[in-house]
């Protein structure tokens, strides 16, 4: 055993965490050594403790869903629609513009029923997602910090409402490394037709190494930037350049044994290789059965986006990717105008292949080890500026609702409550950082460990630390 | 034995380091709750009374007057409870009590904490050393006197010397005029350059090379990038608008023209902080202007245009540049204290709000300010005037399609012109296309509506650059009596937070510093606060202990690959320890002695045999084992390109860099899964040679990261970068091997080279290699490359041979 992998055993036996390690690496910077270039970021790190799952899909619904349309039935509503809303007693908002004029309740204009062995309350406006609520866990009582988008999106990614913080993804590619190296840790699915604001940010990796950035994949064309050789390069010419660039490089290495990150650089090529063999077999929907492709949505155009990146994040979690995360387009669910046409398209978008995956996933027996989780920016609104014609809703950052569904959570529980008009949470009330934390637990990672050293601190996803929603967890 | 000794440290540091850290989560979690809610309005800073800070674990460790305020693992021991229980007078918190539930919750809190105390490295003296004014060290007499060029070599040999161990040999002189030109210049010299630099006998040809370079225009290029990446230097805001900031480009030419004119180390930092502020002795507008431009510094911070609360987007503003001004120029992360006393360096809440009342006064202002000389004004009022005449045509070309929309629409619909639904659809054309989504009208699938929104872009995209040529600067101003009634107070604020206003604090330098704990005196002579200038003084002199050495550490950081201190931007309890201090206060002081100028410290350090030395050591075996990071530099340190290097390098090798300089950035071809689904602007590329100008020349927009740079590890532009990750990454391999620029290039460096070298193959592959990385080839390499050419005879093998040599390790590290 050479010098350096017994250092690094011997920091993982006896530190077990991610935390522990970077805090050596702080104490003992001499002992970084041949260069952390050379140690494989990705590779697979033990967690702090038993998991429950072990890949995460995240489905963003940008622009924020209004709880009282979907899954937090507000009869109140119904009882006083277009009654003035009194704001007297929620004078301390972000956003005065907004609640500058007369505003009026609104009542949902969608039904509720129960629904599953749960009686879960949902919509009719999710009719697929009805059918699956024995398998989720609803938390009604979610809170954010900001009202504003671009904020309050960086704080579901990073924790934070300020641009310049890792991603969860991020975080957990770097705790948790991956156990396919031929593949991405970190996929991130964005809808082309609008991007989440400030683009890449919201999957990059902050301040952590770049080896844990999400990487795109496109639902068309190829999925993996500059993956497949150009058109003009034939396979036998790419095959000699490959056998030339790996003579060249070996010969120089001879000569350089001395530096570590030559043997690393030549890796990376090797990888990049299998990648452009593997990926696209990954990815291939061709063997999926045509059922399949149905249950999707595929080759309906309105399901067709959110469906093919439901089936590609089931097959990149069944090829051992730790962490997916799609999105709807930006502002997709920003319901100001008119909440019941907007969110009629969005979830004529959504319902069908979310349900579909969670019944895939299912039924492929990986949805123990998969979490799922469904949740947008902040909620919205129970009423509507008085003036306008039409009935919409407004960002609200005070509640929301957002469910998890396997990964070893506790399946038809509804967690926490929010006033009699759907306004403010007030029930075991818990913050977007407790949902983090929540996701690292199920994942195998404790939030308060799970540290950077970056400027001057110890950084968390969670900064101070979050609370688990116990209720989940089980 | 030694290595045993080392993993018994290791033990004992890593059990005692993880139980710090789980204190610290158990403060954070129990503990500081209840405190910040009883007691920070006295103690969230340190009190003046008892001197006892409860806003960090540390402040309770370290205690007041009284002692430690906290014994981990025991509450029984706890000086804190015995004052909450009354059992110690006064009876806290003052005048009330706690409940005994929560005094309870504190107790067990206590109790689970492990019975350690502080994480303190007792007495390594480094803050003694850090806040005591450098004195020129005297140069230590070595083994081998032979070998010292400068003083540089003799401060690294005497340290050598201690451990037995001697320096590396010389490097190859092509590894060395490699190295010292992408150091300098971030360009590969030519084959030319290295045969005559190679077969130069002239004792003096390396320190004429230097000279060559230092003065070359295209080293501004390189060293000014830099101090970009330090600066968070970008042309946009962030956030969802990131709006741009169209003429920031003026800020980045001021650096490139202050490293290439030399500009005194401690007049470049006045002009950044103050430059509005300088009085200027020779009164010449042109170096007003430029003082002006300088500011920009001050303007670099992200700012979220339309956040709901101004008042918080001013302490945002604020935080952001007391944190960075103190990163950049002093090494330390004063920024940490914007919340509570900072938890390992002494610098109190109080002294970060002080730092920040510096600022209180100063406003974001766009100024005119005329163009300079340098600036090549004729160009850029040209430029100006015909943008303007662009503009205005493709205003009336928007009209006419809005008209042709309009008279469609009417016709869709059947509706009189004169229909108020018909005024409601045009003015919802000015409103956010957001609106849009959620109407699903015909209109939108007619060829008229592709025409006007053609026809809105083209003015979009032209009004954008007209506006990238005014003579403006993106600088700030001050906003002070009589305009308002009194100059803006500045007040601590209890965690950060903008509600929970504190102590009304002055400005003052920092305390650790100065050694006094009095606000400074800045008095108020009208026009303007003279705060920032007042601080920009303290800063760039010679009295002040961090200044000259942040910055020969951060030039020694990119001339060596790592700093002497290998944090750069933390040179506080919580940064690396110096490598070798007394090297780090020799430069200090020659530094200050040499009048500040950074091209002095260039030739000290290029011609020291310090950094000649080859990267090769014949004991790097056993040198490894006992300095593994090379901190006492027994070699010197591989280099790789950094994104910019590198694809400017691919450019000049096709012979395809557009050597132009300054002006407005260009914007790169762009991937549309990057460039484009933004909703508040669209990514114009511009035309094509602009494309091929030196990367620090193209526009840096904070949502539009180009790709391949992105995975070749360039700054982040949201925060200061004071050094960048290396990372190999399979992307690295997927861009340089299938991505369009080297593609493209590979095709431009084939014609190069068959120019060059005539249409024999093995003539062919010389020159190639020649240019490439600056030697002949093998004949082994001679022989697996001629492999590809006969199976494709030129171009199109050559241009698969030159994708090859850009992809080489040998390309992208330099020995």
């Amino acid at each position: 055993m050479s010098f350096q992998e017994s250092r690094r055993r011997f920091l993982y036996q006896n530190l077990v965490g991610v935390g522990g390690i970077a805090l050596m690496e702080l104490l003992h910077r001499d002992l970084s050594a041949a260069g952390p270039a050379n140690e494989k970021p990705l590779a697979p790190k033990p967690p702090h403790h038993t998991p429950k799952a072990k890949s995460c899909i995240f489905l963003s619904m940008l622009g924020g869903v209004a709880q009282m349309d979907t899954f937090d039935p507000k009869p109140a509503l119904k009882k006083f629609d277009g009654m003035p809303m009194d704001w007297s007693k929620h004078k301390k908002t972000d956003q005065p513009a907004l609640f500058a004029k007369p505003r009026h309740l609104v009542a949902s204009p969608f039904n509720f029923s129960k629904q599953g062995k749960c009686g879960m309350d949902v919509s009719d406006l999710l009719p697929n997602l009805s059918s699956c609520v024995d398998d989720m866990a609803f938390v009604r009582s979610v809170q954010a910090d900001n009202g504003n988008h671009p904020a309050a999106v960086f704080q579901m990614n990073t924790g934070f409402i300020m641009p310049g913080n890792p991603s969860l993804g991020a975080w957990l590619s770097y705790g948790l490394g991956t156990v396919n190296q031929n593949l991405p840790a970190y996929v991130a699915l964005p809808d082309f037709r609008s991007i989440p604001f400030s683009g890449s940010q919201q999957w990059g990796s902050g301040f952590l190494p770049a080896s844990y950035q999400g990487t795109v994949l496109r639902w068309k064309g190829d999925p993996i930037r500059d993956l497949a050789s150009p058109p003009d390069v034939t396979p036998e010419t790419r095959e000699q350049q490959r056998e030339l660039l790996r003579a060249l490089n070996q010969e120089y290495l001879q000569k350089h044994f001395t530096n570590p990150d030559l043997q690393a650089r030549i890796d990376a090529y090797e990888l990049s290789y299998r990648m452009q063999a593997e990926v696209p077999g990954v990815l291939s929907i061709d063997r999926e059965s045509p059922s399949t492709k149905e249950m999707y949505g595929l080759g309906d155009p309105v399901t067709e986006s959110f469906g093919k990146r439901c089936l590609m994040a089931r097959k990149l979690v069944e090829s051992g990717v730790r962490y997916v995360q799609i999105y709807t387009p930006s502002q997709s669910w920003d319901a100001h105008i008119d909440v019941r046409k907007n969110h009629l398209k969005n979830a004529q978008e959504t319902d069908k292949p979310i349900a579909a995956l969670i019944m895939d996933l299912k039924q492929r027996g990986l949805l123990e080890s998969t979490l799922l989780v469904w949740m947008g920016e902040f909620g919205r609104t129970p009423d509507t500026p008085a003036d306008q014609k039409t009935k919409g809703r407004d960002h609200n950052p005070g509640a929301m609702t957002i469910w998890f569904a396997g990964g070893g959570v506790k399946a038809g529980v509804v967690v926490g409550a929010t006033d009699e008009l759907g306004l403010k949470a007030v029930e075991d009330v818990y913050h977007i950082r407790d949902v983090h934390a929540t996701i690292l637990h199920l994942m195998g990672l404790n939030d308060m460990r799970l540290t950077y050293y970056h400027a001057g601190r110890n950084r968390r996803l969670t900064d101070t630390g979050g609370k688990l929603i116990h209720q989940v967890v089980g | 034995m030694l290595r045993l000794g080392f993993v018994a440290v290791l033990i004992f540091l890593g059990n005692s380091a993880a139980a710090a850290e789980e204190n610290a989560a158990v403060f954070q979690k129990r503990l500081h709750p209840i405190l910040h809610t009883h007691c920070f309005s006295c103690h969230g800073t340190t009190s003046p009374q008892s001197n006892l800070s409860v806003s960090s674990l540390e402040g309770l460790l370290r205690g007041g007057k009284h002692g430690p305020a906290l014994t981990p693992g025991s509450s029984q021991k706890s000086l804190l409870m015995a004052y909450l229980r009354g059992e110690r007078s006064p009876k806290m918190p003052l005048g009330g009590s706690l409940p005994d539930t929560v005094i309870q919750e504190l107790a067990e809190a206590i109790d689970t904490m492990a019975p350690i105390s502080v994480p303190d490295v007792p007495g390594d003296g480094h803050l003694e050393w850090l806040l005591h004014r450098p004195k020129a060290p005297g140069v230590p007499a070595v083994s081998k006197v032979s070998w010292v060029r400068n003083p540089i070599d003799a401060f690294i040999l005497a340290k050598l010397d201690a451990k037995n161990m001697t320096p590396a040999p010389a490097a190859d002189p092509r590894a060395l005029i490699r190295r010292v030109y992408f150091d300098l210049i971030g360009l590969p010299p030519s084959p030319e350059e290295v045969s005559t630099f190679v077969n130069d006998r002239d004792p003096a040809a390396y320190a004429k090379l230097v000279d060559k370079l230092l003065a070359d225009a295209r080293y501004g290029e390189r060293w000014g990038r830099h101090w970009l990446d330090l600066v968070r230097f970008a042309e946009s805001d962030g956030f969802a608008i990131d709006s741009e900031r169209p003429t920031a480009w003026r800020y980045r030419d001021y650096v490139i023209r202050a490293f290439n004119q030399d500009k005194p180390y401690d007049l470049f930092i006045k002009e950044q902080l103050a430059g509005d502020e300088m009085k200027d002795k020779r009164g010449a507008d042109k170096d007003s202007a430029e003082r002006l431009i300088a500011l920009g510094f001050l303007r670099m911070a992200t700012w979220e245009a339309d956040a709901t609360s101004r008042q918080q987007l001013r302490q945002d503003f604020l935080n952001e540049i007391t944190g960075t001004t103190a990163s950049v120029f002093l090494g330390l992360t004063a920024g940490c204290a914007q919340c509570h006393d900072h938890k390992y360096d002494p610098i109190p809440q109080r002294d970060f709000y002080r730092l920040q009342a510096f600022f209180a006064a100063t406003a974001l202002d766009e100024r005119p300010v005329p163009y300079l000389d340098v600036e090549n004004p004729k160009v850029l009022k040209q430029r100006c005037r015909q943008h303007e005449d662009e503009v205005e045509q493709a205003n009336t070309e928007l009209e006419t399609r809005k008209e042709a929309l309009k008279q469609r629409f009417v016709e869709l619909k059947n509706l009189k012109p004169e229909d108020p639904a018909v005024a409601e659809f045009m003015r919802e054309l000015n409103v956010a296309n957001v609106f849009f989504q959620e109407r699903e009208d015909s209109i939108f699938k007619e060829p008229v509506w592709k025409s006007y929104l053609e026809a809105k872009d083209n003015l979009r995209r032209l009004s954008e650059l007209g506006k990238r040529y005014q003579p403006v600067a993106v600088a700030v101003k001050e906003v002070v009596p009589p305009d308002v009634p009194a100059l803006p107070d500045t007040y601590l604020l209890v965690s950060g937070e903008l509600e929970s206003k504190g102590e009304k604090t002055e400005p003052g330098f920092l305390e650790c510093v100065i050694g006094k704990t009095e606000p400074a005196k800045i008095p108020f002579v009208g026009s303007s606060s003279g705060r920032r200038l007042a601080l920009a003084e303290w800063i760039a002199s010679a009295e002040n202990p961090l200044t000259a050495r942040v910055m020969v550490n951060r030039i020694w950081q990119h001339h060596f690959g790592e700093g002497l201190v290998r944090t750069p931007s933390d040179f506080g309890k919580n940064g690396a320890r110096p490598s070798h201090p007394e090297l780090l206060d020799w430069l200090a002081t020659e530094f200050i002695d040499q009048k500040w100028s950074i091209k002095a410290m260039h030739r000290l350090m290029l011609t020291s045999n310090a950094y000649q030395q080859a990267t090769a050591h014949p004991e790097w075996k056993s040198y490894t084992e006992s300095d593994p990071n090379n901190e006492l530099l027994w070699r010197m340190n591989w280099m790789r390109l950094d994104g910019e290097s590198l694809r400017d390098s691919v450019l000049a090798l096709a012979g395809r860099l557009n050597p132009a300089s300054g002006g407005p950035g260009a914007l790169l071809e762009t991937p549309v899964d990057v460039a484009e689904g933004f909703e508040f602007f669209k990514w114009f590329p511009s035309e094509e040679p602009e494309q091929r100008r030196r990367t620090v020349y193209t526009f840096q927009r904070r949502s539009v990261v180009n790709p391949m740079l992105e995975v070749f590890d360039v700054a982040n532009m949201n925060v200061s970068c004071s050094r960048r990750n290396l990372t190999t990454v399979t992307p690295q391999a997927l861009t340089l091997m299938n991505g369009e620029l080297v593609q493209r290039e590979s095709r431009y460096l084939a014609e190069r080279l068959m120019r060059e070298a005539g249409p024999q193959p093995d003539q062919q592959i010389d020159r190639a290699f020649l240019v490439a990385l600056g030697r002949p080839p093998s004949e082994s390499e001679k022989g697996e490359s001629m492999k590809l050419l006969k199976k494709l005879p030129a171009p199109e093998g050559l241009a698969h041979l030159s994708v090859v040599l850009f992809n080489l390790n040998e390309f992208l590290y330099l020995e």
